[in-house]
């Protein structure tokens, strides 16, 4: 008797936990739609929020200590706006878009500008519902972004989020590695394929390997959406399968590390080319300024600096030099956020070039930018002193890694998935390729 | 599970009504927190294996949609294989590790202290430390493990891929379980030890049993339920693997190491959450658990 | 028997206990050696700079090694801090664990009652549904309670599980029923047999459940993930974190913390495994 009451207790204690779970969902849920209804115009709230009283934003990022220029942005919009207190929340660089996500769950309001480290997660959250339209809001013209605006656009019209920082791929190369082999160092005009021979001459002149691919889908084979013809989301990846036979062909004869065992032995590519241990590295421009510090500590560390050198990343034939592939980091609004007047019109001033030039000078690249903001990066203590590599930071073109699409979150897992399996030989890159076209277009025909 | 009070003689109702209270005021106090921060969640997840939920939408019930959409779920598939086949091999091994390593070292032997000590360091290290140094022993190409073998003679495409190959994964993960936990079983075993009668075995010397004899007959009955319980947690621990995975093998090459836990984790955290999905891959788990455990327990009983 | 008989029978004994001693030894210095690499590997790391952790061949001894990651660990991340939430989290954690569970398998291993087996079957079987099913939904409700980013959340998920019932129920049924009988006979409470009997007699399993309960708390890791994003609440798993940033990862110092942060579960280690000595229970038994 005695546990039947109390099963049926602890029963009807659930089910009303359960029906407050839902109530609170779907009162969430009409809370958005009066809150659409009575949206603010911007420039009005920017100035009420300007003369207001005290608000206190909450802004989501990663690595705090690491990047200077989340902090200096804080700070320096504070100062413009004493009435404005900015909060940082770290939720760290590992997990950054799932935790972000948890913390949005519910429709909940704490967090009010949230950081978009890439693009399917940023795809997710629009998905959920948590990430306030920028269309009507963004004071920047949506040129200056150099078509990436475009890119990020969803499927509705709609942009969620506005880039502030735009990092590009380019090639490295450790110019006393090219002196050894009596080689002429890489260009900033190079084919794919020159590129390909240029990793076997100098791994045949020196022993050394040629390059170092980042375990990274888009480090190895991502060339192909260069041409502007495809993209990774499109669904048919038969494109991909020259620069994976290019590739897999160079891990066979053993000019580049191999790609199963950088995965499971976490060698960072920033050791392997600090150590001199490849030739080349193809990477992001963030890399800059981890070999600038590098640098910079090297003698106090009593190790020898990398004498390095960067030029464009190589293209297929027939693209101009100077295309790209991009990555973006933005900022967006949270739907529910309490404080939504400030939180937009802290994204805008970060965009602004008041928060490009604080950006270039913690030696990132602003989204929006400019002759100026590259002489800033170029002018960094330890920037290799030719031509070539200043010259590099021109780009002409950039594709981002992943265009926004709502599925993008799980067609990188597949593309993702049977990268590795043909990385690791469980399928050969024609099979992987086939289960790629099949598996995404799966995907892409759910309604 | 003899009780006492059974035995004593009954004194009529209010009696039984005292010692049923009793008993429960024994387990109010973790029950009562148990229910309130574990066991509602899980009922409310339980619920939604029969909904579609993002966490941001209203739920919406779609009946038992989710189970049938898992029969034509790839990664669901080989995770449930994975599953099955890490656990037939770690379990018996681990076990049988464990239980040696706990006899080894209840023996009186110099640094006893010490050497238990340092078993019990694979599971304490941080999971990040411990699966480094395993890839790094381990690496194809240049770990030591490999330049053994090849030292010894085996032809260079011959050598394992180990982490990195797609047939030997699973059973590199195996192994890098079983060196992990054993530590951890040891010590309940040990514990377990320290409540055997040690007359007991000089009585079955004094009869002229061997050591094998004693270990079989006299120890290892004694030893029954620390051993029911270290079968029951194996299984489950290892039914519901997924650090492991993550930090060795992150569930590749393709799909050789994905684990139902794995999945769950991706599908609830990592992409578009979804948790009645998730919730239904946990329930297939815990009905594969539930039948386990229920077949033990009744293979426990029956020996008593 | 002739005398020189036995001598020579009490001889080849003798021998032959010398041989397995012998091979007792080789095999515990094989297994010390075994699990000792990863510990020997993260000292040898923990000294290294971050660019030379993963180069082969292992270089045990560092050629170029680094001390100031053991004074950098301190400036670069509050690690104070961190190892004061984790400390207060974990002895919280430890000492609920203890009293609840020992005190509910008190009743689940020696008292009679109504619904006893399905209880304790439905106990076991919660272990069975993974954490990460119901983690989200699980959060959503703490933070309804605005329970996130408290340290109370923490302690609230660790310090009442099923598992510590089961394990101290395990042990409490080695213990033999006649001392309970003996003691209701003197007139002592199930509360008193409880702790004047079960509790003395369970030193070993009680030692097991504070080193699994502590060690489990100090290493968490996706429970103060998910409730801690407050940099001054967060636990050291989720500060040493803080090494591992978007495009690099300083092994060197995130093996110094490790280092660092295992010298506490060594040292509960180190005093709770005298209570593995034989006989407390048939100790029990004889008085």
């Amino acid at each position: 008797m005695k546990m039947k009451k109390i099963l049926a207790a602890t029963l009807a204690g659930i089910m009303a936990l359960n029906l407050a779970a839902c109530g609170a969902a779907s009162s969430a849920a009409t809370e958005d739609t009066a809150g659409d209804a009575a949206e603010p115009a911007t420039s009005e709230a920017g100035e009420a929020a300007a003369e207001g009283e005290q608000v206190t934003i909450n802004w989501a990022l990663w690595d705090l200590e690491a990047n200077a220029y989340w902090q200096n942005l804080a700070d320096g919009y504070m100062a413009e706006h004493p009435n404005v207190k900015i909060e940082t929340t770290d939720l760290g660089s590992t997990d950054y878009m799932t935790q972000l996500a948890t913390q949005l769950s519910g429709n909940n309001s704490e967090l009010d500008v949230v950081s978009i480290k890439d693009i399917p997660g940023y795809s997710n959250l629009i998905n959920l519902g948590y990430l306030e339209p920028m269309n009507d809001y963004l004071t920047i013209p949506t040129e200056d972004f150099g078509g990436i605006i475009e890119q990020i656009t969803a499927s509705d019209g709609n942009f969620y989020a506005v880039p502030f920082i735009s990092s590009f791929w380019v090639l490295y190369y450790n110019k006393d590695i090219f002196d050894q082999a009596n080689m002429e160092y890489p260009t900033n005009d190079m084919t794919i394929e020159e590129w390909d021979q240029m990793i076997r001459d100098v791994h045949a002149a020196t022993g050394i390997y040629g390059n170092h691919y980042h375990t990274w889908r888009s480090d190895y084979t991502l060339f192909g959406v260069m041409d502007g013809e495809h993209t990774i989301i499109d669904g048919n990846y038969d494109f991909l399968l020259p620069y994976y036979e290019m590739v897999l062909s160079e891990q066979e004869d053993g000019v580049v590390p191999d790609y199963g065992e950088l995965k499971t032995s976490q060698l960072h590519y920033s050791a392997a080319f600090e150590n001199g241990q490849a030739a080349m590295c193809n990477q992001g421009s963030w890399f800059l300024s981890t070999l600038l510090n590098y640098n910079r500590d090297a003698e106090s560390n009593g190790v020898a600096p990398v004498n390095f050198g960067m030029v464009k990343y190589p293209h297929p034939d027939g693209v101009e030099a100077g295309t790209t592939l991009g990555q973006i980091t933005s900022l967006a609004v949270n739907k529910n956020s309490e404080n939504k007047e400030v939180a937009i019109d802290f994204v805008n001033w970060v965009a602004s070039e008041a928060g490009a030039t604080i950006v270039a000078q913690d030696g990132a690249f602003p989204a929006v930018s400019s002759e100026t903001t590259n002489q800033i990066i170029a002018a960094t203590e330890g920037f290799p002193e030719d031509e070539a590599s200043l010259e590099a930071l021109n780009t002409t073109q950039i594709y981002l890694e992943m265009p926004l699409s709502d599925k993008a979150s799980e067609i990188e897992s597949v593309l993702n998935e049977e990268h590795d399996a043909i990385m690791t030989y469980a399928k050969t890159a024609e099979e992987g390729i086939a289960d790629m076209n099949e598996r995404v277009g799966e995907i892409l025909a759910e309604e | 599970m003899s009780g006492t009070t059974a035995a004593a003689p009954e004194k009529g109702l209010p009696k039984k009504l005292r010692e049923n209270l009793i008993a429960y005021s024994f387990i109010a106090p973790n029950f009562i927190g148990f229910c309130i921060f574990t066991l509602v969640p899980m009922v409310f997840a339980i619920c939604l294996a029969f909904c579609d939920w993002d966490g941001a939408h209203a739920i919406e019930f779609i009946g038992i949609q989710n189970f049938v959409d898992l029969l034509d779920d790839d990664t669901f598939k080989a995770s449930f294989v994975n599953t099955i086949v890490y656990t037939v091999g770690t379990v018996p091994l681990t076990l049988v590790c464990s239980l040696g390593l706990a006899l080894l070292l209840n023996q009186k032997v110099k640094f006893r202290n010490l050497f238990r000590t340092v078993s019990f360091f694979p599971y304490v290290a941080s999971l990040v430390a411990v699966a480094a140094v395993w890839n790094m022993i381990f690496s194809p190409s240049m770990g030591p493990i490999n330049q053994l073998l090849a030292a010894l003679g085996v032809a260079q495409e011959n050598l394992p891929r180990w982490a990195a190959g797609k047939d030997t994964a699973m059973i590199t993960v195996i192994l890098f379980s079983v060196w992990k936990n054993m530590g951890y079983y040891m010590v309940i075993y040990l514990a377990g030890l320290q409540g055997t009668n040690p007359e007991l075995n000089e009585a079955a010397e004094l009869d002229g049993a061997n050591k094998w004899q004693i270990f079989w007959n006299v120890t290892l009955p004694q030893l029954r339920p620390t051993t029911f319980f270290v079968i029951i947690m194996l299984t489950i621990n290892s039914f519901k693997v997924y650090d492991q995975m993550y930090m060795i093998t992150q569930g590749g090459p393709g799909n050789a190491t994905m684990t139902l836990v794995y999945d769950i984790y991706n599908v609830a955290f990592v992409n578009t959450p979804r948790y009645g999905y998730a919730s239904a891959i946990s329930m297939v788990l815990f009905i594969l658990v539930l039948i386990v455990t229920l077949i033990q327990f009744r293979g426990s009983s029956a020996n008593e | 028997m002739s005398q020189t008989a036995v001598k020579v029978k009490e001889h080849s004994a003798k021998r032959q206990h010398t041989v397995v001693m012998v091979l007792i030894y080789a095999l515990l210095i094989a297994i010390t050696f075994l699990m000792l690499i990863p510990f020997v590997w993260m000292i040898s790391a923990s000294f290294k700079m971050n660019k030379d952790v993963f180069v082969f061949p292992i270089e045990w001894i560092p050629s170029n090694p680094r001390p100031q990651n053991y004074t950098d660990i301190w400036t670069r991340i509050p690690l104070l801090t961190f190892i004061g939430n984790t400390a207060k989290i974990t002895i919280i954690v430890t000492l609920l664990q203890l009293f609840t569970s020992s005190f509910a398998a008190y009743a689940f291993a020696k008292l009679n009652f109504k619904g006893k087996n399905v209880l304790f079957l439905g106990y076991i079987a919660t272990i069975a549904l993974p954490w990460q099913a119901y983690m989200v939904p699980q959060f959503m409700m703490m933070r309804s309670w605005e329970l996130n980013n408290t340290h109370l959340a923490i302690v609230l998920l660790q310090a009442f599980s099923a598992f510590g019932v089961f394990l101290m129920k395990q042990f409490y049924e080695g213990v033999p029923t006649e001392l309970c009988e003996a003691a209701r006979i003197d007139g002592l409470s199930e509360y008193g047999i409880w702790a004047r009997i079960m509790l003395p007699l369970s030193k070993p399993a009680i030692s097991t459940l504070i080193i699994f309960t502590f060690v489990n708390t100090w290493n968490d890791f996706l429970g103060p993930l998910i409730y801690l994003t407050k940099t001054e609440l967060k636990t050291i798993q989720i500060g040493l974190r803080m090494f591992i940033t978007q495009y690099s990862a300083e092994y060197g110092l995130i093996m110094a913390g490790s280092v660092v942060a295992l010298i506490p579960v060594l040292i509960v280690f180190l005093s709770l495994q005298k209570y593995f000595v034989q006989g407390v229970a048939s100790a029990g038994l004889k008085g």
